[in-house]
């Protein structure tokens, strides 16, 4: 084994240019698949708990009477794609919306007052599909205001992240097939260079797999590497994201950051692409180099 | 030792390397084996390796047959099969220890082993003095005797020379032979393909006579060109005739 890793080492040296730009690609693919996944798990993150929280919300005019709102309240209950509705008053919203605005801004908006803020019903729906048909049921109805639901936003935020999760995924699809080639044509030179010690290795008896395991390391320690370096970006990410957000426990990006096991996932699946990535490689050049 | 019994080789190419080429060479003999370029000496050599297979008959080598020998078990029939070249082929970065250490290094043997053997089988070919010399400081003749202690320190049951003395003046190719003959008396089986009518005539050994692909003379103690042979009194073809009545 000592044999083996000398050798390794001292071939990756050797052609240390190409080593490198080998074990740049596949830290560039790596990285971007890591942010791929990154991005994912984020924005699932985000949407849940908009997706299980509430679904629909009933503005009540601050003028409209209780009947009014009672009779709305009843129609929801009534309904049989809705769960459950809970009825908020103009001194919550008030409370709710000063919070938020001193989160966001820093002072309270002095504009407001608990009177001027609109009651409301808040909903959570057994299909948030259903929100929709909500908004144009209830807009019209005496005392109510508005109909806001959320699952638009959140639509349309998944799809943006879909097409840059699919475009990073292609880019990197496509670097990880160029790593493999770079990972290919490093392991052929170190073959080509060793001929002479090979063809010798082969006369005096040693095993084919003696003979392949220096090469097999050599790109197993490539893309290793690789992945290594792919790990840090995303976890360099992951500390930016948590410094952006800074507590800021409303902001979208706060709900995007990732639980410890989620980031362990995505880190073992970058390990896992890049050790793969070098062995097949070097598998596939030894295969093709060595075997007579 | 060595078995080749009716073996026909032909290459991709068309062309007939060896026809029908029987022979048998017994454990601890030494034999040449002689004719012109592309008489089939190379073909021989490699199918003694096992580097091709024939397209018919059987070959066996230290008692394998090579028909059936696996992939896998190449590697330990060459451990009993030590390889000399006419161009040396010694590793240039490393020095004529580490050159004959190399053949030992990998196939696995431990170190306390390597420290042994290698300066034994330099003794044996005389360049004790130059193990820390570098392949290219060394002359022709040198440099094939670190070749022959690379290819015998593992003991091989039997050592093969493809044209050993091709790049050598007359008196060190003498030199070179009467090495390969001790190493044949210590029990080793030795086969030398060759050009050279010098060290035949000299060694008077058994001499295995190839053309176009068939054995045309397979002769004790023969000597390079039977036609200027006169101790003989045989044709090449009566001898034919006699060594397959002999042999089949």
């Amino acid at each position: 084994m000592s044999f083996a890793t000398k050798e390794a080492g001292s071939n990756l040296w050797r052609n240390r240019l190409m080593t490198i730009a080998a074990i740049l690609t596949v830290a560039i693919s790596l990285s971007l698949v890591g942010a791929a996944l990154f991005l994912r798990q984020g924005v699932s993150n985000a949407t849940t708990e908009w997706r299980h929280g509430v679904n629909v919300i009933v503005w009540f005019h601050p003028s409209s009477s209780r009947t009014e709102q009672s009779a709305v309240g009843d129609e929801l209950t009534q309904l049989t794609y809705v769960k459950s509705c809970t009825y908020r008053t103009q001194t919550y919203n008030y409370d709710q919306g000063k919070r938020f605005f001193q989160s966001l801004l820093g002072s309270a908006s002095g504009a407001m007052t608990p009177a001027d803020t609109p009651a409301s019903d808040q909903c959570v729906l057994k299909d948030p599909n259903e929100a929709a048909a909500i908004s144009a049921r209830f807009t019209n109805m005496p005392g109510v205001l508005n109909v806001s639901y959320p699952s638009k936003a959140i639509h349309n935020m998944e799809n943006v992240t879909h097409i840059a999760q699919l475009s990073f995924l292609i880019v990197a699809l496509i670097l990880l097939v160029s790593a493999l080639a770079l990972i290919i044509n490093t392991i052929r030179l170190a073959i080509f260079s060793r001929r002479k010690e090979v063809s010798v290795m082969k006369l005096v008896g040693a095993t084919n797999w003696f003979i392949r395991v220096p090469f097999m390391l050599e790109g197993l320690v490539q893309g290793l590497i690789g992945a290594l370096v792919a790990i840090m970006v995303v976890l360099i990410l992951n500390w930016q994201l948590d410094a952006a957000s800074a507590g800021n426990t409303l902001s979208t990006l706060y709900k995007m950051r990732l639980a410890g096991g989620e980031l362990a996932v995505i880190l073992v699946a970058i390990l896992l692409i890049g050790i793969v990535i070098g062995a097949l490689g070097s598998a596939f050049a030894v295969r093709r180099f060595l075997d007579t | 030792m060595i078995t080749l019994e009716s073996v026909t080789k032909t290459y991709k190419t068309g062309t007939v390397a060896l026809k029908d080429v029987s022979m048998d060479i017994s454990k601890g003999e030494f034999v040449f084996l002689v004719g012109a370029s592309g008489a089939g000496k190379s073909t021989l050599m490699a199918l003694i390796l096992r580097e091709e297979l024939p397209d018919d008959g059987r070959i066996w080598v230290a008692g394998r047959n090579l028909a059936n020998l696996p992939r896998w078990r190449v590697p330990y029939l060459r451990r009993n099969i030590g390889c000399v070249f006419q161009d040396f082929r010694l590793l240039p970065t490393k020095t004529v220890f580490e050159n004959v250490a190399f053949a030992l290094q990998v196939i696995g043997r431990p170190h306390h082993q390597i420290e042994k053997q290698v300066p034994q089988v330099l003794d044996l070919v005389g360049l004790a003095s130059k193990a820390k010399n570098m392949p290219d400081e060394l002359s022709g003749g040198e440099q094939q005797r670190v070749a022959i202690a690379r290819a015998f320190v593992n003991r091989p049951l039997i050592l093969i020379a493809d044209e050993p003395t091709g790049n050598l003046d007359p008196s060190t190719s003498k030199d070179i032979v009467q090495l390969l003959d001790r190493i044949n008396k210590s029990g080793t089986t030795v086969v030398v393909a060759t050009h050279d009518a010098n060290i035949v005539d000299t060694m008077r050994k058994r001499v295995i006579e190839l053309d176009n692909g068939e054995v045309v003379r397979d002769q004790n103690r023969g000597v390079y060109d039977v036609d200027i042979d006169d101790s003989s009194g045989m044709s090449a073809r009566d001898l034919v005739a006699h060594s397959r009545g002999r042999r089949g």
